[in-house]
């Protein structure tokens, strides 16, 4: 039999035709699919933490007595240590983390962290968490430095902890990782990446803790690099995939969202102001459990571009730690304030260098911070050999030329244990984690 | 489970392949070219693949771009172009627009944030469809085919993003459509009338 060209062309046409018309059912199908499995979220209220029946509280001896201390989270001097954070266990004890390297940015920067026994009320020897390699290794992906540990303890007793990476570039092209623990901080998952931006996935980065929502659901405060800089609330479920996230500010200057829960529904965002002039703390507000912030608009105390942090005492009063500097981190504050950011008044200067100016003498710069150190640590620490490891340690980051040092109170995070007692932990001149606990009976009593 | 560190592996080896120039070669070599791409994307240096390596500084590129690479991969091993240029532009005009609408907005410029539609994507996928009834239409079945093959992706969860816009476009699909349509403007300029463009690659 032969075949003619035109009965070719039909023999070729008709399956074509077929699948074109084919393809107009599959396509309504596949679409039809997506629409089904793609669920529209509602976020759950948010979980105000409940620090004990506060009933129990006032008839505790140790709650109405004011309460102060201050000791040192990390252990070593050797390495730069910044941007810590702090969780409570649910053994009653404490887990601070920080990163820690040769130099902010550095290959060798590691996230390391320690435990507060509150058996013995000291905190242990300090302990690798997670290193670069680890996270290369298991990402399968070229990792040039680590950033911005952050801690927090989940209503289900999982502990996360959220870290930047950067693959290329600086802080800008940072991506954020996230691993778990449900020991306790025994033993922790593999290191996942968070896919929060379609530009490659860089350029988002983490800083202050995450707040819970009733359903276990995680609302972590994040913040863009890239171009513009802003605010962003990432809204994760209780297992740590996204949900969704929304816009806390825009611009080109808010970063470093710190979010306050102020009832189930309403929130408020205090945000570092990176704008080339020096500024004001930026708030914005939440009614809507986080989907929509108000415009974004400064606050009273000064703040020159540096990390504040701030947590709810109840009852709408509201504590902040920040710089309140125009300019330096010379000096570290607490700060009470009501929910509509008006009334502000100053509980403590927490940390403090000697004079009112940024920069000392390298000589008044040792002996303050030896002197400031003996004040802290503990008596049998306190050897020549360790305070002289102590000042090189510091005078290689704070001191410029061998002349003019400074000192650095900077990178605070607060919260509050279910006990009640407030944890602060902070960068203490680059070279140590300092972690301060006061209660409300303090706080009452400053005013 | 995603398969998602396979991504930088293939990238690099379809990167490499599209950009050696193969001129002149017969397709046995052209197709051992192509195997020699894939076994070079998993040599290890320091400890990671050259894959690897490329899906650190590209991340895991959207389904589209993966399949146009394909596509285009395909054309360079048989020596014979695969769609006309119809096909091709819609293409370039589909994703152009897509990488419009994401990129500008997401990073900032305005107050918007599309990236957030694709996590819980219905209106998105409501938009997609209507587009890609249009596309089915007009007959734009090269662009329909990577639509619906990066939402039965995303459907079937292979990528580690839970944002459907990753399945869609990446920076660098984006870069390569509007760089196409740059290039077209310039033509016409120059040309000064309506010629009919030539194909995109």
């Amino acid at each position: 039999m032969t075949t003619t060209p035109s009965t070719l062309q039909e023999g070729r046409l008709l399956p074509s035709v077929l699948l074109y018309r084919l393809c107009l059912p599959l396509l309504c199908l596949l679409f039809a699919c997506g629409l089904w499995f793609s669920s529209t979220p509602r976020l759950a209220p948010f979980a105000i933490d409940h620090p004990r029946d506060p009933a129990a509280l006032a008839n505790d001896a140790e709650m109405l007595e004011p309460l102060f201390a201050s000791d040192f989270a990390s252990s070593t001097f050797q390495r730069h240590v910044h941007s810590s954070s702090i969780a409570a266990l649910p053994d009653g004890g404490l887990i601070s983390v920080w990163f820690a390297g040769s130099r902010e940015g550095a290959a060798d920067v590691d996230i390391r962290g320690a435990r507060f026994d509150p058996a013995s009320g000291d905190w242990g020897e300090e302990f690798k968490l997670i290193s670069r390699a680890t996270t290369e290794r298991v990402l399968q992906r070229d990792i040039r430095k680590l950033g911005n540990p952050v801690i927090a303890l989940a209503p289900d007793n999982r502990l996360w902890l959220f870290y930047v990476s950067v693959s290329l570039g600086g802080w800008a092209g940072s991506a954020i990782n996230t691993i778990h623990s449900d020991d306790g901080g025994a033993t922790w998952s593999q290191p996942r990446r968070l896919i929060t931006s379609p530009f490659l996935n860089i350029s988002t980065l983490v800083r202050n803790p995450p707040v819970f929502h009733a359903d276990g659901s995680i609302g972590l405060p994040i913040y863009h690099e890239f171009l513009g800089k802003f605010a962003e609330y990432l809204y994760l479920c209780p297992e740590g995939r996204i949900i969704d996230k929304f816009r806390i500010s825009r611009g080109s200057h808010s970063l470093q969202p710190t979010v306050v829960p102020l009832s189930e529904d309403s929130a408020l965002a205090l945000l570092r102001n990176s704008g080339v002039e020096h500024g004001k703390v930026l708030a914005s507000f939440t009614s809507d459990r986080g989907q929509t912030w108000t415009d974004h608009v400064p606050v009273q105390p000064w703040n020159p571009n540096s990390a504040v942090a701030a947590i709810s005492e109840g009852d709408g009063d509201i504590l902040v730690v920040l710089n309140d500097l125009e300019d330096g981190r010379f000096r570290l504050t607490l700060y009470h304030t009501d929910a509509s950011l008006k009334d502000w008044r100053k509980v403590s200067v927490l940390d403090e260098g000697p004079l009112p100016q940024e920069w000392v003498t390298e000589e008044l710069f040792r002996r303050e911070l030896q002197d400031s150190y003996t004040a802290v640590a503990e008596a049998e620490e306190e050897t020549p050999a360790k305070l002289q490891a102590l000042v090189q340690s510091a005078e290689k980051r704070g001191c410029r030329g061998g002349q003019r040092c400074t000192f650095k109170f900077e990178y605070p995070t607060l919260i509050r244990a279910p006990n009640g007692f407030f944890h602060l932990v902070y960068s203490w001149n680059n070279t140590l984690i300092k972690h301060v606990v006061f209660n409300s009976a303090w706080v009452e009593q400053q005013r | 489970m995603t398969v998602g560190f396979l991504f930088g592996h293939l990238t690099f080896a379809l990167l490499v392949f599209l950009l050696i120039p193969g001129v002149g070669l017969a397709w046995q070599l052209r197709a051992l070219l192509l195997v020699a791409a894939l076994g070079l994307a998993f040599v290890v240096v320091d400890g990671l693949s050259l894959g690897d390596y490329t899906r650190s500084y590209t991340d895991d590129l959207a389904v589209t771009t993966l399949l146009w690479l394909v596509w285009r991969s395909g054309e360079k091993l048989s020596g014979r172009t695969l769609a006309c240029s119809k096909q091709d532009w819609g293409v370039v005009w589909v994703f152009a627009i897509l990488a419009l609408v994401l990129y500008p907005a997401t990073l900032g410029l305005t107050v918007l944030d599309p990236y957030r539609l694709g996590f819980s994507p219905a209106p998105m996928l409501a938009v997609l469809w209507l587009l890609c009834l249009w596309l089915w239409w007009r007959k734009y079945l090269l662009a329909l085919g990577l639509i619906c093959i990066a939402t039965g992706a995303w459907l079937l969860d292979v990528k580690a993003s839970d944002n459907y816009w990753d399945y869609l476009v990446d920076p660098l699909l984006g870069l390569y459509c509007w760089g196409a349509l740059l290039r077209l403007a310039w033509q016409f300029r120059r040309r000064g009338d309506r010629a009919v463009p030539q194909s995109a690659g």
